[in-house]
């Protein structure tokens, strides 16, 4: 463990959880929904590229039960150069056109870069979804200077829009604790609030399937440094390769990962499809005893 | 010398804790406090609590019900689970003390403790005797054992926990038993007539066969009630989960 890891095991308020105007307690799953202002996403591409397509989506995910949007203007895999403004031109008006429909709702922007961050906060983003790892440092001082949540997320050695390449990890979960918990450290040093800040070990981003599938099952290493922890594993290519299914028919595989980390107490869920996850994480979250079931009378008659 | 009784039904989903976020059959859990509140208010000295058991015994009043045998997730949580829709109310009532959880303490039949509950939530802090009554019990034994009671003290009023027939539609826990109607609308019609003597004549074979766990219960009322002919308040007669559940408050006149 890097240094200053003890010192954030003991972080105050524990388990509290802050996004824009809201307190989540400890034990209270949350939806992430991903809405994608591109033309060319792995999952369904372009079906959000139109902003009254995103607009319909957000509206579908909110009465769906998504207790967050997270606005995307890059793919993740590498592809056509995106530059800093055409990611804002794509992202930052459409969270003013969100924060307008849905003056509450919690807003992530899906971004490594600060000036786009910048732009999204200015147009009401509470939350800095930093897939890469903290590549840009500055992020962090966006993060803190709107009072904004930021993730912390580990992508291993990897760059903005590269992939894995013969990647190996001694140990992939104890690199996930090491990495994170650091972004956590620096994220603090630079004044992102305590309780706005998330761990994401992030499936596939500098991992091979197995490694995926190890920070799957380990998750709760992950979750027992009381930080708050985000996954997205939604339709990605370990869920494919370990079914051998394309990604429209990764729904099933994607739900059975989801549940094994709700069950590990992963707090955020970044998803495509809502209900679904949302069922699926409400279930677990009443196995685990966080919630209680809606009704119960079977049995008590 | 018995002043009054009230008679309520002793589902499990009577407790809050059980039943999850939504408020389940409000209208039933409010009849009970109604019925229970106004046997308290009769000023009495002593209050027993009545219900079915497997026998015939008296048992610690300070016991309470334990209702992990039911949902096991309640265990450690104390009386109160988060989220659930008894987190709002009955702050401040007086649950059982961390140490009552010994052997002499455990085992509260349902019906026994769920009527304790209710006297718990209606404030009541006076004497308390919890007697169960065994489920194979003769009506005449029933009886007896009613008489005992009311003779117990002064100004005895006497918590009835029994329920009707389980047996009341398809959808029932007992599945349906065209006689379950009749049976039940039998018992409802005593008590709200004040007729002991029809709640002494039921048919103990035909309750079982009827799953009508209380008919011992009320043939114990019916003891208590020699010599008198009640007058009665009917608060509520359902079967929501096809078992008969009947409300009701009778004061001796």
């Amino acid at each position: 463990m890097s240094d200053g890891v003890p010192s954030l095991l003991a972080r105050p308020d524990r388990g509290v959880l802050r996004l824009g105007k809201h307190v989540f307690p400890a034990g209270q799953p949350l939806i992430m929904a991903i809405v994608n202002r591109t033309p060319d996403s792995f999952f369904q591409p372009g079906v959000t590229w139109a902003e009254s397509a995103a607009l319909d989506r957000v509206h579908q995910a909110i009465g769906d039960g998504a207790d967050i949007i997270d606005v995307g203007g890059i793919p993740a895999a590498p592809g056509a150069d995106v530059d800093v403004d055409e990611e804002i031109r794509r992202t930052a008006g459409f969270i003013a056109a969100v924060r307008s429909s849905y003056p509450d709702v919690v807003i992530s922007v899906d971004t490594w870069r600060h000036e786009t961050a910048r732009a999204a906060c200015e147009s009401g983003a509470d939350l800095l979804n930093d897939s890469w790892g903290g590549y840009d440092e500055r992020l962090a001082e966006v993060a803190a200077e709107f009072g904004a949540g930021l993730v912390c997320a580990h992508v291993g050695r990897q760059r903005p829009r590269t992939r894995p390449f013969r990647v190996g990890y001694a140990d992939v979960m104890a690199d996930v604790l090491v990495r994170t918990l650091a972004l956590a450290s620096q994220a603090l040093q630079a004044g992102v609030q305590p309780d706005r800040i998330v761990l994401d070990p992030a499936h596939d981003f500098g991992k091979n399937t197995w490694h995926s599938l190890e920070v799957t099952r380990r998750l709760d290493e992950l979750t027992e440094t009381g930080w708050p922890v985000l996954v997205s594993l939604s339709n990605k290519d370990f869920v494919g390769e370990s079914l051998d299914l394309p990604p429209e028919h990764r729904l099933a595989g994607t739900l059975a990962a989801t549940a094994v980390c709700a069950w590990h107490g992963a707090r955020i869920f970044r998803v495509h499809q809502v209900p679904e996850s949302r069922q699926v994480v409400d279930m677990v979250a009443t196995i685990r005893g966080d919630r209680p079931p809606t009704r119960a009378v079977r049995g008590l008659a | 010398m018995l002043i009054a009784a009230a008679l309520c039904p002793a589902p499990p989903l009577l407790a809050c804790e059980l039943t999850g976020a939504e408020p389940v059959l409000p209208e039933l859990r409010q009849a009970c406090r109604e019925a229970v509140d106004e046997l308290v208010h009769a000023d009495p000295e002593m209050v027993a609590v009545v219900g079915a058991a497997p026998e015939t015994r008296t048992w610690d009043p300070r016991a309470r019900l334990d209702l992990t045998a039911y949902a096991p997730a309640l265990a450690g949580l104390g009386r109160s689970v988060p989220g659930t829709d008894r987190d709002a109310g009955n702050a401040g009532v007086p649950g059982p003390p961390e140490h009552t959880a010994t052997e002499s303490l455990r085992g509260l039949p349902l019906p026994v403790g769920l009527g304790s509950r209710l006297l718990d939530d209606a404030g009541y802090g006076g004497e308390r005797r919890l007697q169960s009554v065994g489920a194979d019990t003769p009506p005449v034994e029933c009886a007896a054992l009613g008489s005992r009671l009311a003779a117990a003290a002064p100004r005895t009023a006497l918590l009835v926990m029994a329920d009707g027939s389980a047996r009341r539609s398809r959808r029932a826990p007992g599945y349906l038993d065209p006689r379950a109607g009749p049976f039940d609308a039998q018992v409802a019609r005593a008590i709200r007539d004040g007729d002991m003597t029809a709640l002494l004549a039921l048919d103990a074979g035909l309750a079982a066969e009827l799953l009508a766990t209380g008919r011992p219960a009320w043939q114990v009322l019916a003891g208590a009630m020699t010599g008198h002919r009640p007058s009665c308040q009917v608060r509520y007669d359902d079967d929501p989960f096809g078992v008969a559940y009947l409300v009701a408050s009778l004061a001796v006149g």
